[in-house]
């Protein structure tokens, strides 16, 4: 750390830390004061393991909505599912989520109207039951494993690219992603109204499912974690009954990630040994708050 | 100083006299331009050099004396240096000839008898003068060229030394009027003309000129004036106008002509040249049309083109036929959208049909057309050609449709991809800031978007293709109008003239001079041979080329690559705007 006592160095001038004056001390020159303002572990947070685990359980909850709904397609692709029973659920639990939406967001001043509501839900069904004939045949001549490989990536696109921070307004290329996998995968189904319902599950799924999700976490917190836990015990059940292994895998992934993840995570956070001074740059805190205890 | 003294070849062996000629302004050399001889009367002397004067426009004096002894003429030296106080000069030259010697004595005498430089036989300063001897016709004759790269300082600055040499001789052509037989007061030696035999017919032939260019000025006036109708200048019919490379060509003929035929002299040495090129390109040309037209309208040979023409368009058509059944199957292999293929050709078999109906309702009057039409000939090979150009276009108006709709649907798939790919990653694009920006979309606009982006994706190949193989098509027409217009615009804009003066007269386009050593003693002045460095063929071309709207490629190869691949429609018309030279 330098010269710290160089040769010629005369003790009567005291050094100082200044490059404006020319000071008798070689350029490297540090005195002993240089390591007091050494700090350990600044800003390290600590983290609660069941604050943590809440947290995981949005992850967690996303992966099984993905698992719910690939569940979903499938029994459509063996026409084991009828589309106008996955629609009336569809409406069903459409209903209910509004409801729930409203009722929670009861408080709130401005924002939607209910005709803008009314609106975007007709463009949406307008839109989609017109373009269902058209994307039936869109894929006709791409073979299937190249849908499948296609549909994969976009879904691992929308996991890794999903705003788990701030889901309300559901981030452009995940929810992209999250729809360009659904018209693939929609687009190898049997008939054009098989087409239709799996899209508007998968609106359902992926785009209104998360605004409702982060309506809950605001106003309703005590019943987040219970929304998540029937959400992923939901999927588990409907996988259980398409292959068990896949059920057992997607149980163990989940488990993991709730579970396990945030105890490494609060487990190696005591390894943390940060050393911060004044040869720091400057930093850009992000808001973390509510990571904190 | 080196005083350099420009001799004319054809005074080596005058007469002794006085050397008439030019001290060049701010150059330390003069040029001799011609030898007075004896006997004469100074005053005559005096004013024959003012008349000249004013005819020409150089500021010519006697410069000094030349002396070439011959028997019985002896001791004529202080006759010589008198002659000095006779035409005041500030400077006076004594050049003598030794008899049986090449080299010259030279010397030169101050104004106020001051110091004389000696380049004479008794030896002195012999460095101080350099004799440069020049051909008097060929200088006078020749055009010199600024070289290139230099030649817009050379033009404004002040001319060099070899310019002002040039244009000294060139413009002193009333002092070589006078030939040997001439009974006038003055004797002169100067370059001679061989005699004028042919001159009665060139006079003729400009008398005749001038009624003549009256009369096509006025009849092109009457052109104009017809052309200048407003029901000529109405939308459909000018659009129409401005396509055809036929009447293109007549506008641009008809500037020719009125080049040609503009009463007034030309002013420099371009325009000169470039009313002679337009003159000799025309007439090539008509007489290449003519000679086409002989060839066309003999042996039945119309009939027998029209009868080829037809089959052939319905050929074409049949071959599309063909390749759009082979499209709407799976063209190599290729997985393409079976609904849009099948849609896409359904309706170029469509066009197909409509247009193999309209060739066979056009059969009976191919050949009365293309008769009529051939006679365009004898206006000249490049109507020829034109009118070859738009048979070409209106026949291939389906390969043309074809490309249009294939390229329009294509370029609407690419900007509507590109701008969905931006929405599919939560951008869109900022026009006022000229960039792209994250933006938050609404649900709907994502939803709809995504579904139009999966759409749009998946149809892209079909489409591509259609527009790949119809460009494929389009570039083939493309590129022969191309040829064609090239060749048109070849023969509009070759200088012939300046080529053939260039084959048959080298020294008239000169580029610049070199100088050959005649012979070099000790103690004698230098003397050199100035001899002209023709143009070289493509400064000829790039000096005299007929300012032409350019039918080269408007864009670079990338641009096109460019244009291609977004889908811009191409043209093989699009000229520039402006004429360049």
């Amino acid at each position: 750390m330098g010269a710290d006592s160089g040769p010629g160095a005369p003790s009567a001038v005291p050094w100082r830390k200044v490059l404006y004056e020319r000071q008798p001390f070689p350029d490297n020159y540090v005195d002993r004061r240089f390591l007091e303002e050494l700090r350990r572990n600044v800003r390290v947070r600590h983290y609660r393991y069941w604050g943590v685990v809440r947290e995981a359980g949005l992850v967690a909850q996303q992966l099984s909505c993905v698992a719910a709904f690939l569940t979903l397609w499938w029994y459509m692709d063996q026409s084991q599912l009828s589309p106008s029973t996955l629609l009336m659920a569809g409406l069903l639990f459409a209903l209910l989520g509004y409801g729930l939406y409203e009722a929670l967001g009861a408080s709130r001043g401005g924002g939607r109207t209910r005709l803008a509501d009314l609106q975007s839900a007709a463009i949406f069904l307008a839109f989609t039951f017109g373009f269902s004939p058209v994307l039936k045949t869109l894929t006709e001549s791409v073979s299937t494993d190249t849908v499948y490989a296609m549909s994969a990536m976009m879904l691992l696109a929308h996991l890794v690219s999903f705003p788990y921070a701030q889901p309300s307004p559901p981030g452009s290329l995940s929810l992209n992603a999250a729809l360009f996998a659904s018209v693939c995968l929609a687009s190898r189904l049997p008939g054009a109204l098989h087409t239709f319902a799996m899209l508007t599950c998968a609106l359902l799924v992926f785009a209104l499912w998360p605004c409702l999700l982060h309506r809950l976490r605001d106003r309703a917190p005590w019943g987040f974690p219970w929304a998540a836990a029937l959400v992923s015990l939901g999927s588990v059940a409907g996988l259980a009954s398409l292959s068990p292994g896949g059920a057992l895998l997607l149980a163990v992934a989940l488990l993991t990630l709730t579970l396990l993840c945030p105890l490494l995570l609060v487990r190696l956070q005591r390894h943390k040994d940060n050393i911060h001074g004044p040869w720091d740059e400057a930093e850009i805190h992000e808001d973390l708050s509510h990571f904190l205890q | 100083m080196v005083l350099k003294i420009f001799f004319p070849r054809c005074c080596n062996s005058a007469d002794s006299g006085l050397l008439v000629g030019r001290w060049l302004p701010g150059q330390e050399s003069a040029v001799v331009l011609a030898v007075i001889h004896y006997p004469f009367i100074p005053g005559q002397v005096k004013r024959y050099l003012s008349e000249l004067q004013a005819q020409s426009q150089v500021e010519l004096s006697v410069l000094g004396s030349w002396s070439m002894p011959k028997e019985g003429q002896e001791g004529m030296e202080s006759f010589l240096k008198d002659l000095s106080t006779i035409f005041p000069q500030d400077r006076w030259l004594q050049l003598s000839r030794g008899a049986g010697r090449r080299g010259f004595a030279c010397q030169l005498v101050e104004r106020g008898g001051g110091s004389a430089q000696d380049g004479g036989d008794g030896g002195g300063d012999s460095d101080g003068v350099i004799f440069v001897h020049y051909d008097q016709r060929k200088v006078m004759l020749s055009q010199l060229h600024p070289p290139e790269g230099g030649g817009g300082a050379n033009g404004t600055a002040e001319p060099s030394e070899l310019r002002l040499v040039f244009q000294t001789v060139a413009r002193s052509q009333p002092l070589f009027a006078t030939d040997q037989y001439d009974d006038g007061p003055l004797k002169v030696t100067h370059w001679q003309s061989e005699g004028r035999e042919a001159s009665i017919i060139v006079e003729l032939t400009k008398q005749a000129s001038v009624p003549l260019c009256a009369l096509l000025t006025w009849l092109l006036s009457l052109w104009t004036r017809l052309c200048r109708i407003s029901l000529f200048n109405m939308w459909p019919v000018r659009f129409v106008t401005s396509k055809l490379s036929t009447c293109v060509q007549l506008s641009y003929r008809t500037d020719h002509l009125r080049t040609v035929s503009s009463p007034k002299k030309a002013s420099d040495h371009m325009e000169f040249m470039r009313k002679a090129n337009i003159f000799v390109s025309f007439f090539v040309d008509v007489a290449l049309g003519l000679l086409l037209i002989s060839w066309l309208y003999r042996a039945n040979r119309i009939s027998r083109l029209a009868d080829i023409l037809v089959p052939a368009a319905d050929h074409v058509a049949k071959e599309l036929q063909e390749l759009l059944q082979w499209l709407m199957g799976a063209p190599a292999g290729l997985k393409m959208n079976r609904a849009l293929d099948q849609v896409l050709g359904r309706f170029f078999l469509y066009h197909i049909h409509l247009w193999i109906s309209y060739i066979h309702l056009m059969s009976p009057f191919i050949e009365r057309i293309l008769w009529y039409v051939g006679l365009s000939a004898c206006l000249g090979l490049t109507f020829a050609l034109s009118v070859l150009s738009d048979i070409v276009a209106l026949l291939t108006f389906h390969i043309y449709c074809f490309y249009v709709y294939g390229a329009r649907l294509y370029c609407l798939k690419i900007y509507g991809l590109s701008s969905l790919w931006r929405l599919f990653r939560g951008k869109k694009w900022n026009v006022l800031r000229q960039r792209v920006d994250s933006c938050s979309y609404d649900l709907d606009q994502l939803f709809i978007g995504t579904l139009l982006f999966t759409i749009l994706l998946f149809l892209l190949p079909t489409t591509a293709l259609y527009y790949l193989v119809f460009t494929l098509l389009r570039l083939v027409a493309v590129l022969f109008q191309g040829v064609i217009h090239l060749s048109v615009d070849f023969i509009n804009s070759f200088p012939l003239f300046a080529m053939g003066l260039r084959l048959c007269r080298p020294y008239r386009l000169a580029e610049g001079v070199k100088f050959r050593v005649l012979s070099e003693e000790p103690g004698k002045p230098l003397h050199l041979m100035m001899e002209i460095n023709p143009l070289k063929y493509s400064s000829v071309l790039q000096w005299y080329r007929t300012p032409t709207y350019s039918c080269y490629p408007k864009d670079s190869w990338v641009a096109l690559c460019k244009k291609l691949f977004v889908g811009e429609l191409i043209y093989p018309w699009k000229r520039k705007g402006t004429k360049t030279d």
